[in-house]
C-alpha cells in the first residue's frame, strides 16, 4: 500500500497557551491508501486538532507533514484541500440556502472539474452513498441529519480526492445509520482505494477500521 | 462563471437580506438621482447661458486713470479736452493684436462713426446747441501829440516847442471758439460699420429685426439699413439713396443706398427723455463705407469697438493681463460681461450648490449605512464562510462572489432609484429654484422700493410664438437688469445614469472591503468550531 500521507515530529500548541502547554507533542503517524483509520481520544486529547493540520486548515506547527511525499507546508492549500483531501465533519457543514445536488456541484466547481458532466455526477454520487435521486432538488435543511452526513460525504467525493478525513461523522446519527455510513467508507477505502480517517472517540468505529491512532492525553502532552 | 451563479442563487435565496439592502441602495440612488439630475441640468442651464450669452470683452476708457491724467496740475477744461484728444486711439491693427490671443475664441469690431446727412432730419426732439465762449482782450494804444497836455503829471516830460503826449485807448474784442470733443463727434446719425453678418450681434440676438429688404450680404457696397423711426420721419424706403456729409467738411459727401429697414426690439428707451428708441439715428453699414468715409478727412475719426469672444471665466483675467502685456494705454481697460453672466445664473449655481452638498452627505450616510448593514451580512454570514473556505474556496473568489452579490443587488436597486429620482428630480428642483428665484425677486423688488418704483415681474413673452422653452426671464428694474433662470428640466439622462453607476460601483467596492477584510481574517476551522 502506498503511503499516502506522514505526519512528522508534528507538535501544535495554541497562540494563547503557555510556551509549553503543546496539545499535540512529537507526533509522528501515516497513513496509506486503501485503509480506513481511526485517530481516537478524549475530549481535548488534540483529535480535532490533528484533523485540522492534516487537512491543512491550521498552518502553524512545528515538524512537518507530507503528503504524497510533498510538504504540507510548501503548498498551496485551498488546492489541497479542493483537490487532494475531502472532509467530513459532524455537523455536515453544507450550504442551507442550496440544495442536496448543488452542494455537491458547488464542490466540484471550487475544485475546478472539467470534462464531466457536474449533474450526473452529483446524482452518481448520491446513488453511491445510498441516497434516492429523488433528494437531489431538496434542500439540505429539509434532509435528515443521515441524509445531509451522506450528502456531506458525496461532496467530499466529488472531485475525487485521495484522502478523505472525518471528524465526528456519525456522531449525531443514530446506530443504524451509522453503521450504514461506515460502510460507505468502508467501501471507499477498499473499492476505491481511499485513504479514509476518521476522528472519533466511538469504541463502534475504532472496531470496524483497519488502524486506530490513539491519542492519550496526559498532562497536556500527547503520545502515541 | 460559477461564482455569478452561486451569487444569483444566494440573491434570489436570501430575499429578505437582499431587499434589505436593495432598500437602502434605492433610497441613496434616489436622492442621488434627483442631486445629480439636478447638478447636471443647472451645469447645461449654465453652459447654454454661456453658449448662448458667450462672454465678450471689449476695449474701454479707463475713467479712474484718465480723471488722473485731465486733473493734472489744475488743469483748465481746454488743457483737459486737448488731454484727452492726445490720448491715442486703438488701431485695427493694435485690435488684430489683442485678438491673436489663446484666451480668444474669436474677434470682430465695428465702426461707429458720427455723419450728417443731406435732406433727412435726425430723430431728435431737442435742440443742439453750439457752445460759445467770449473772451475780452484790452489793447494799449500809445499816440504822439504836438499839443501840451491840459495836466501834467509829476514825471511827465517837459520843455522845447514840440511836446509828445501818450494817451492809452481801451479796446475789447470779443472771440468766439468752439471747442470739441473730437472723438466724441458732433454729427447727427451715428454710422456703424460691422465686417459680416456673425459680427453683427444685434440682429443675431433679435434687438433689432429687418421688417423691410434686408442686410446687404455684400460689406464692401455703398450700403445702408436704417431705422424704422428714421425711415418714418424722412419717407424714406428701401432703394432709396441718403447722402451722407463729412461733419468737418461740408464738402466731403458720400452716398449710400438704402437695402433695409430695421425695427428695435424693446420697449424701453435708456433715455427717458426721448420720445425715439435709442437707435432711431443708428444707421447700420459696412466697415469699407465707414473707411471710405474715413479716408476723405483725416480729422474725421471713427471710434473703433471692439469684441473679444473669451474662451472662458477663467480666461478674462488672463486675457486682460495679456492685452496690458501687448502695450494697451493705461487709459484703456479691457471689461467684460462675465459679471453679468455669473449674476445671472446665480439662483441656478445656487440649487446646484445646494444639491451637491446634499449629494455628499446622502453619499456619506448611504456609504456608512451600507458598510454597516454589509459587515451585519457578513457576520451573518460567516458560516457561509467557513463552509467554502474548507472546502479550498480561494479567499479572492469568495470576497469576488460577495462583491458580485452586492453590485447585482445594487444594480438593480440603482436602476429602480433613478426611475425614482427621475420621477423626482423635476419637482424637486423646480421647487427649491422657485425658493431662490422668489429670494432673488423679492431683492430686487427691495430695490425698486427704494427708488420708489413698483416694479412687477413681467410675464412671460406672449407674443413668442415658437415652442422652445424661454428658460432666462428679464427682469428690468430701470436700475438693473437681471436674467434669471425661471425653471430647470432636470433630467436623469445618460450622464446621469452612469455618474449614478459610478457611484453606486464605488459604494459597493468600499462597503465590500468591510466583507473582505472579514474573509481575510476569518479562520474557517474557528468558525466552523462556534457554529459546533
Amino acid at each position: 500500500m502506498k503511503e499516502i500521507l506522514k505526519v512528522n515530529n508534528v507538535s501544535y500548541r495554541y497562540n494563547d497557551a503557555p510556551k509549553d502547554d503543546f496539545v499535540l507533542k512529537n507526533i509522528n503517524i501515516s497513513f496509506e491508501q486503501g485503509k480506513t483509520y481511526a485517530i481516537k481520544g478524549k475530549s481535548g486529547s488534540g483529535k480535532t486538532t490533528l484533523l485540522s493540520l492534516i487537512s491543512g486548515l491550521e498552518k502553524k506547527y512545528c515538524g512537518q507533514i507530507l503528503y504524497d511525499n510533498k510538504d504540507l507546508s510548501k503548498m498551496n492549500l485551498d488546492k489541497y484541500r479542493n483537490s487532494d483531501i475531502g472532509i467530513v465533519f459532524q455537523s455536515y457543514n453544507l450550504l442551507p440556502q442550496f440544495t442536496a445536488e448543488e452542494n455537491i456541484i458547488l464542490s466540484m466547481d471550487i475544485s475546478n472539474l472539467k470534462g464531466v458532466n457536474k449533474k450526473e455526477q452529483a446524482l452518481k454520487l448520491m446513488e453511491q452513498v445510498g441516497l434516492d435521486k429523488s433528494l437531489a432538488k431538496r434542500r439540505v435543511l429539509k434532509l435528515s441529519g443521515g441524509e445531509q452526513q451522506r450528502i456531506a460525504i458525496a461532496r467530499s467525493l466529488s472531485y475525487n480526492p485521495k484522502i478523505i478525513i472525518a471528524d465526528e461523522p456519525t456522531g449525531n446519527l443514530d446506530n443504524e445509520t451509522e453503521s450504514e455510513i461506515l460502510k460507505i467508507f468502508d467501501n471507499l477505502a477498499h473499492k476505491d482505494n481511499k485513504c479514509v480517517i476518521i476522528v472519533t472517540h466511538s469504541q463502534n468505529v475504532c472496531d470496524k477500521v483497519d488502524k486506530v491512532y490513539d491519542l492519550k492525553c496526559v498532562n497536556n502532552k500527547t503520545d502515541l | 462563471m460559477y461564482i455569478f451563479k452561486n451569487a444569483w442563487k444566494n440573491i434570489t435565496r436570501n430575499k429578505g437580506r437582499n431587499i434589505l439592502i436593495g432598500i437602502i441602495v434605492i433610497v441613496i440612488a434616489a436622492a442621488s438621482s434627483i442631486t445629480l439630475a439636478i447638478r447636471e441640468s443647472a451645469n447645461n442651464i449654465v453652459s447654454a447661458y454661456q453658449e448662448k450669452n458667450k462672454i465678450e470683452a471689449t476695449i474701454g476708457m479707463n475713467r479712474n486713470n484718465l480723471m488722473e491724467l485731465l486733473k493734472k496740475d489744475n488743469s483748465s477744461q481746454e488743457d483737459m479736452i486737448e488731454s484727452f484728444n492726445n490720448i491715442e486711439i486703438i488701431t485695427a491693427e493694435e485690435i488684430d493684436n489683442y485678438g491673436n490671443s489663446e484666451y480668444v475664441s474669436s474677434y470682430y469690431y465695428t465702426y461707429d462713426l458720427s455723419v450728417d446727412a443731406k435732406d433727412i432730419s435726425e430723430a431728435t426732439d431737442s435742440l443742439v446747441k453750439e457752445t460759445t465762449e467770449v473772451k475780452t482782450k484790452t489793447d494799449t494804444k500809445t499816440k504822439t501829440s504836438s499839443f501840451a497836455p491840459d495836466h501834467q503829471g509829476p514825471g511827465d516830460f517837459q520843455g522845447g516847442s514840440t511836446e509828445t503826449t501818450t494817451t492809452k485807448r481801451r479796446t475789447t474784442t470779443t472771440k468766439t471758439e468752439k471747442i470739441f470733443n473730437e472723438k466724441a463727434q458732433d454729427g447727427a446719425f451715428k454710422l456703424i460699420g460691422y465686417k459680416s453678418y456673425e459680427n453683427m450681434t444685434k440682429f443675431i440676438n433679435g434687438d433689432y429685426t429687418i421688417i423691410d429688404g434686408e442686410v446687404s450680404s455684400d460689406f464692401t457696397s455703398d450700403s445702408v439699413v436704417i431705422s424704422e423711426e428714421l425711415a418714418s420721419l424722412n419717407n424714406l424706403s428701401v432703394g432709396d439713396t441718403i447722402t451722407f456729409v463729412d461733419p468737418k467738411n461740408s464738402k466731403n459727401t458720400y452716398e449710400a443706398k438704402i437695402t433695409g429697414i430695421y425695427k428695435e426690439n424693446t420697449d424701453s428707451s435708456s433715455n427717458m427723455a426721448s420720445m425715439f428708441t435709442n437707435s432711431a439715428n443708428e444707421i447700420i453699414t459696412n466697415i469699407s463705407f465707414v473707411e471710405k468715409i474715413l479716408s476723405g478727412n483725416d480729422d474725421l475719426k471713427a471710434t473703433i469697438t471692439p469684441t473679444f469672444i473669451i474662451k472662458d471665466s477663467s480666461s478674462v483675467e488672463k486675457f486682460s493681463q495679456e492685452v496690458s502685456e501687448k502695450g494697451l494705454s493705461e487709459y484703456y481697460t479691457v471689461t467684460s460681461n462675465l459679471s453679468e453672466i455669473e449674476s445671472a445664473t446665480e439662483s441656478v449655481d445656487n440649487v446646484k450648490i445646494f444639491a451637491t452638498t446634499f449629494l455628499i452627505i446622502t453619499l456619506i450616510i448611504g456609504g456608512v449605512v451600507l458598510i454597516v448593514i454589509n459587515m451585519i451580512n457578513i457576520r451573518e454570514r460567516k458560516y457561509e464562510i467557513g463552509v467554502l473556505r474548507t472546502v479550498g474556496m480561494k479567499k479572492s473568489k469568495l470576497s469576488m462572489q460577495f462583491m458580485v452579490e452586492l453590485l447585482i443587488v445594487s444594480f438593480v436597486s440603482l436602476m429602480i432609484g433613478a426611475g425614482i429620482g427621475s420621477c423626482l428630480s423635476v419637482p424637486v428642483s423646480n421647487n427649491l429654484l422657485a425658493n431662490e428665484i422668489s429670494n432673488e425677486s423679492s431683492k430686487y423688488d427691495d430695490i425698486g422700493k427704494n427708488f420708489g418704483i413698483n416694479q412687477e415681474k413681467p410675464q412671460e413673452d406672449s407674443s413668442n410664438d415658437n415652442n422652445e422653452k424661454k428658460d432666462f426671464k428679464e427682469m428690468n428694474f430701470g436700475i438693473a437688469k437681471v436674467n434669471a433662470v425661471e425653471s430647470i428640466d432636470a433630467v436623469v439622462d445618460f450622464k446621469v445614469l452612469a455618474e449614478l453607476l459610478g457611484i453606486g460601483i464605488l459604494l459597493t467596492l468600499l462597503s465590500s472591503l468591510a466583507s473582505m477584510i472579514a474573509i481575510a481574517r476569518f479562520q474557517p476551522l474557528q468558525i466552523l468550531k462556534e457554529r459546533g
